[in-house]
């Protein structure tokens, strides 16, 4: 395999090729995003392209054409299927009218070719997303006229596919669904390797099904990452099998993921590109854990954190995450550890007791507690994720292999890589959705490489993740509060920093998130109208989508 | 065929013995709104009685039909969603599935749908009784059953969505199970029409948005789709045979064409719900004159189309003619309220056409409605108006008008009293665009109100919850429409007696919250119940079942 920075060779002729054979009139790399020439309505925008100026028709009953070792996988053959139902929903429905109408002779693209060099399907972060997009007309050699898609992996495949379905727009004169501005070269692959969205299934249930609506609806702004918060202090909705009495933590019976249920939604995600990370927040979000072991709380009455003093405690976080750690193979586990408010053990007489014995303040218990639970998930051959209070509170203590998750504000992630750790950037200011106050633009310019200059260091930042967090979110609402917001991060993620950064947004991103937004409404996403003053509010008025 | 009041002779043959076995055994709950547990069933059924057992159900249920329509399309299709609705927990291969004994048998296998006539055209007022039994194998059949009965499909539709209510998954054997069995259930409409109205002249929503509000729409047992096609805003139809109408969309691609709106009625039609377009005349059209702009009475006086041209009603009779294709329901809807007649007493040419027919503003309305309406009725349409045109000149309208109320109340009994059908859709309770109305007001809202006489409350066909669209859009359309349009829905389908007897904070409150989540479960954006204004967020962390 080369190296995931350079292009297949294969597809890197066909690009130099074209690129040498005819003028474009629009092209990519920040030039397509904020310079002369047409919008390319592409979200988020690929890091290289070049449009032209014809149009071409695509047959509804598109073929798939496979290559390559992994051109055979079920992921392609799956994601070709959904793709295929999204760009033909409006066509192929039988019509009195349509008799009456001249079908077209033929159609300028009737197989899509998907070129997969590897056939290793292991999703890990990381993994080589890129891929090479090429519509062009048939060369007159070929009956049938082709899209050619090429890529490392099954999961550059899957962006690539993407890509394409946006290319493709129903003309409803002509009722059949065209690429314009072809031939379009495209060669892709994304800026930062984690691109997350935390979803709280402890605030308020999630059904399985709206998780997976809330999934697909990542796959097509190429988010790549759903961190699962499924536990804190409200709920416990998810089967433990090793303590099955944890879930009796779960607001109702009806409210809980099974074990089937959480593979299910981790194979779900995978046949999409997207990881699964689950967090476990210990030790301070953790009070529902006690409702079927009450041995848990420091007492009935002072609930929170998890009883430091106790072996059993971290007897049962090992069984836990030995549990979902079947469930879960991606590579990285949250432990949470943030708001951790030491008072109950400092106030219950058992636990005070067992600082005092062990010469420690509840500031030490905290280290303690957030260092053993590290320690646990690292032999479970996990990386651990916390959130950034640990950073703050005893950077020298955390284990190297730790990412630090930023969220209480800005230039945590530049102390954290000066120090050696990686890092994921959430700047509540910015990237906090259930923040209803920040409108659009400032999640779309809020910069997870800001004071951070060194190159070496600027690769310690593995990316970024918006936040969903549940109190005031639940199934009537969720969609509405991440999308189109959401959208806004996942290009920050995704596209090159010079296209994502230079001119004005309001005009070189404004009016593609405007289209992107329509475009998840046409997908069935409750995406929200975009320059509202509040997030999810309703719309003013009557008006287009694309207005709106 | 029997009348639609009597329950089916096959079905009653059931239904005896049942009732017979339950003479001898004790019930722990009947139907009714009575005492007892409260069935969780949404909208609730005109009678059923419920025992103690608990049945499993086999997630490879087997479908096995019977009658001269039970090999229908539309049965199949629909125990195929079901099925999916049913078992959407169940099936996933586990490693820990593996180290738990399997049951050794499940109380239910297959699933018995009977369905006497093979006739499946969709007409208002079509048979959508049903009889359901969900009992214990008998002993004789190695295989357990639950059976559905119904003279059409569409009441073997209705009857499938009862069942999927009582089937619950159940967490801690990882099964789904029928509780409070036995059921027994014979169940019938109160009204004909129950209807939703869905604007897309003011926002428009993709085909997958209104095929997703379409099952919704069945769940609560729904059945008329008010489609407010085209309004002053944007005309987003495509007609054939006036193809520049459609430029009066918002954009190229807001657009419905002939095939999208023959595959929304084909949609609607296989969960048993009827599509009513509107084409709102002539005082909501301004959006018309984009493409005709000779519709407009001027270029700065664009509302109502102009009366005074042959040519306004040669094109609304070339519009009806396709889509008289379209839509096969016999109902259609030419709306004409909120008729401000301005630009015609102030437009030179319309004015003086006006003079020379002696005609005030006012006639010229009526005239305008009433030639519609002879277009409607000459392609085999039967007429539904808003009350504007009951109110301002009944004597005119066809005897055929059925009139819709939405002003406010007291106009259905009007109407019935001159002898018109009625639809109830005060917009005091019914309109779910008013956000302060609470869950308990819609609940409440009686469509007989005023009407004693019952050859009379005959004539009221049903009611309607209305969305116009004004700040709805497919963000937040679903959120707007539930939970809300559920308490009309069961006030329309429901016995009177069952939803207006005690406290509906006992008999509704816990089922709706109940069916509420059922709804969010099955991907249905409904929001929390008892938010002072609708479609409002959650006030903070909680069980759906409490929100």
């Amino acid at each position: 395999m080369p190296p995931p920075d350079s292009p297949p060779r294969q597809v890197l002729c066909l690009l130099v090729l074209a690129l040498l054979l005819r003028p474009s009139l629009a092209s990519g790399g920040g030039g397509g995003g904020g310079g002369g020439g047409e919008l390319a309505y592409l979200w988020p925008l690929p890091a290289e392209f070049t449009a032209g100026g014809d149009t071409l028709s695509v047959d509804p009953a598109l073929a798939l054409v496979v290559g390559g070792n992994g051109g055979g996988s079920r992921i392609v053959k799956d994601a070709f299927d959904r793709y295929k139902s999204i760009i033909f929903q409006h066509s192929g429905v039988f019509s009195i009218f349509n008799a009456l109408r001249k079908r077209a002779s033929g159609y300028d693209i009737g197989r899509l070719r998907i070129v997969v060099r590897s056939g290793n399907e292991e999703l890990q972060l990381g993994v080589d997303e890129s891929y090479t997009l090429l519509v062009t007309k048939s060369d007159g050699k070929s009956i049938i006229g082709e899209a050619t898609i090429e890529a490392n992996t099954v999961y550059g495949a899957l962006r690539g596919l993407e890509t394409f379905s946006q290319l493709c727009t129903f003309d409803y004169s002509t009722k059949s669904v065209l690429v314009r501005q072809a031939p379009w070269y495209i060669r892709d692959e994304p800026r930062f390797a984690y691109r997350g969205l935390l979803l709280d299934t402890s605030r308020h249930y999630y059904p399985v099904d709206v998780i997976k609506h809330i999934l697909d609806s990542m796959s097509f702004a190429k988010l790549n990452v759903l961190h699962w918060h499924m536990v804190d202090s409200q709920s416990f909705p998810l089967e433990v099998p090793t303590y099955p009495k944890l879930w009796q933590g779960a607001y109702t019976k009806w409210e809980r993921y099974t074990v089937e249920d959480a593979y299910e939604i981790v194979n779900f995600a995978k046949n999409r590109g997207i990881h699964v990370m689950a967090e476990v927040d210990v030790p301070g979000h953790a009070e529902s854990w006690g409702k079927g072991y009450p041995e848990l709380w420091p007492s009935s009455s002072c609930r929170e954190p998890l009883d430091v003093s106790k072996s059993s405690t971290f007897d049962l976080i090992s069984g836990l995450l030995s549990d979902i750690r079947k469930i879960f193979p991606f590579e990285l586990f949250h432990l949470g550890g943030d708001e951790v408010n030491t008072d109950c053990w400092t106030s219950t007489t058992h636990v005070k007791q067992w600082l005092q014995n062990h010469n420690m303040t509840g500031k030490d218990a905290y280290k303690y507690f957030v260092i053993r639970a590290q320690e646990i998930a690292i032999s479970k051959n996990w990386t651990p994720v916390n959130w950034e209070e640990t950073f703050n509170a005893f950077p020298q203590s955390l284990n190297p292999k730790t990412i630090v998750h930023n969220w209480l504000g800005a230039g945590v992630c530049p102390k954290a890589v000066a120090k050696g750790f990686k890092c994921i950037f959430s700047n509540q200011g910015v990237w906090y959705l259930d923040h209803l106050d920040v409108p659009w633009d400032q999640v779309y310019t809020a910069e997870p490489l800001e004071g951070i200059s060194d190159a070496s260091k600027q690769k310690l930042v593995i990316g970024g993740e918006v936040c969903m967090w549940g109190e005031t979110a639940d199934t009537s609402n969720v969609q509405q509060t991440i999308w189109p917001r959401a959208a806004a991060a996942a290009e920050r993620l995704w596209s090159r920093r010079d296209a994502t950064s230079a001119g004005d947004v309001n005009t070189t991103a404004l009016p593609r998130l405007n289209h992107f937004r329509c475009l998840l409404n046409g997908r069935g996403v409750q995406a929200a109208p975009v320059t509202n003053q509040y997030p999810r509010s309703p719309s003013r008025g009557p008006g287009s989508c694309y207005g709106q």
